[in-house]
């Protein structure tokens, strides 16, 4: 399987910033300095189980 | 009138606040941000203020030294006066014990957000709403409170540590009272919007991305890049003997880019198998090394790419360690020749925070 880790953060982003461009960028920061190397994952990338929990539980601190 | 900003020596806190006092007597100041010389704090700088002051909200900080419009200083205080024209409301809190792991901030932040309508109001007219944060440096948790922060809200937060002088007394203040180990918090709605920057000492010097495999955020120690000793990769990047790398940790400093934006994290020093931190990394990062830059042309490029009005006040939150490098290459005057355009002040902090937790960075709050 492919591609989850990257269609998670996308639907983090989209949620959290409703069209806000500016809410969208920061989140994108916010996801990085906890440590996850948003522009590192492509639809292709591997689902690597340790990277999808961590994205997880990212989505719920954020309510998500 | 909307903001007035002064630079004040007094023989003490209340000779500070009756002298400011005079100087804004035709001034009904909203908020009043502080930056005292730690100097001060045995004679109570919030207390005087918030007395010479009843009817304004005060945050303020201990520091290591002070600026205003184009003046550098220490053993005085810089006052920031913002009135209604400026900003209409202002919510402040305390977080007290902020050292204590996985913070919780969420019931908080929306008890703040609901004096302004609520969340919904808030993302409504994100343009206008912006928060300051100011840390007690000794706690050494501002990165775990700034994580917690980001995701109870999505107000943006700028502000910086407290420093101190030789005395070394750090507090920070809200109203009439100081705190340690604590973080002031201030949501302002402005009446013109807001503009943040951030500028650092450094840029990028290697491209090649180094992965955090291993490290201690909340001790800030770092032990591996992809499942390697840090040290050594570290070494490797820069070309030189695993033997001297900390010949190089105040000339290249590691940063997470995000968004095209360097996070800096600078290096304290080797610990047995690790190397400490002034700012933690969170394991799954990629960090690059960095090389420090030019303090006062990057400082104007940022100035100069944002700053295209006339701002009613700026707040500069600019770290110690590059006012040490400005003084030892006598460049200060330069600096603040580029906040004497505007209504300014700022101080020398123990860390910078917007989005997260920084080093060697000047995080700025540009009130329209």
């Amino acid at each position: 399987m492919s591609g989850q880790i990257y269609h998670m953060i996308q639907n983090v982003i989209t949620q959290k910033s409703k069209g806000n461009q500016i809410i969208a960028r920061s989140i994108k920061t916010k996801m990085i300095l906890k440590g996850i190397a948003v522009d590192k994952y492509t639809p292709s990338s591997p689902d690597d189980p340790i990277v999808v929990q961590k994205v997880k539980d990212v989505a719920k601190e954020f309510g998500l | 009138m909307a903001i007035r900003t002064l630079s004040i020596k007094g023989t003490d806190s209340r000779d500070m606040a009756q002298q400011a006092k005079t100087a804004l007597k035709d001034f009904d100041a909203e908020l009043l941000v502080f930056f005292a010389s730690s100097f001060y704090d045995t004679s109570l700088p919030a207390k005087e203020l918030s007395a010479a002051f009843p009817h304004s909200r005060i945050i303020g900080s201990t520091s290591h030294s002070e600026y205003c419009n184009s003046s550098y200083t220490d053993h005085s205080v810089s006052i920031m006066a913002i009135d209604k024209q400026s900003v209409e409301d202002v919510c402040i809190r305390v977080v007290e014990n902020m050292e204590q792991e996985k913070i919780k901030l969420y019931d908080l932040l929306s008890e703040m957000e609901d004096q302004f309508g609520g969340q919904e109001e808030i993302f409504n007219h994100f343009d206008r709403y912006v928060g300051i944060v100011l840390f007690e440096s000794s706690a050494k948790a501002e990165e775990a409170f700034m994580d917690s922060l980001g995701t109870a809200s999505d107000i943006l937060f700028v502000g910086g540590s407290s420093s101190s002088t030789e005395n070394n007394i750090s507090k920070v203040y809200a109203d009439g009272k100081s705190y340690t180990k604590a973080a002031v918090l201030a949501i302002l709605k402005t009446v013109n919007g807001y503009d943040i920057l951030k500028t650092q000492s450094a840029c990028i010097l290697s491209e090649q991305a180094l992965l955090v495999t291993k490290s201690n955020l909340h001790q800030r120690i770092l032990y591996e890049f992809d499942h390697r000793p840090c040290g050594e990769v570290y070494a490797e990047v820069l070309g030189v003997p695993k033997e001297q790398i900390q010949n190089y940790f105040v000339s290249n400093p590691l940063g997470i880019v995000a968004e095209g934006e360097i996070f800096v994290r600078t290096f304290d020093q080797i610990k047995e198998d690790g190397i400490t931190l002034h700012c933690g990394l969170p394991e799954g990062a990629e960090i690059h090394v960095l090389k420090i830059g030019d303090i006062i042309s990057d400082t104007k490029k940022a100035l100069d790419s944002v700053i295209t009005y006339s701002p009613a006040g700026v707040i500069n939150f600019n770290c110690l360690y590059r006012t040490f490098e400005m003084l030892s290459k006598e460049l200060t005057d330069a600096y603040c020749s580029l906040f004497g355009r505007y209504a300014s002040i700022g101080f020398s902090t123990s860390g910078e925070a917007f989005l997260g937790h920084i080093n060697e960075t000047s995080t700025i709050l540009v009130i329209k």
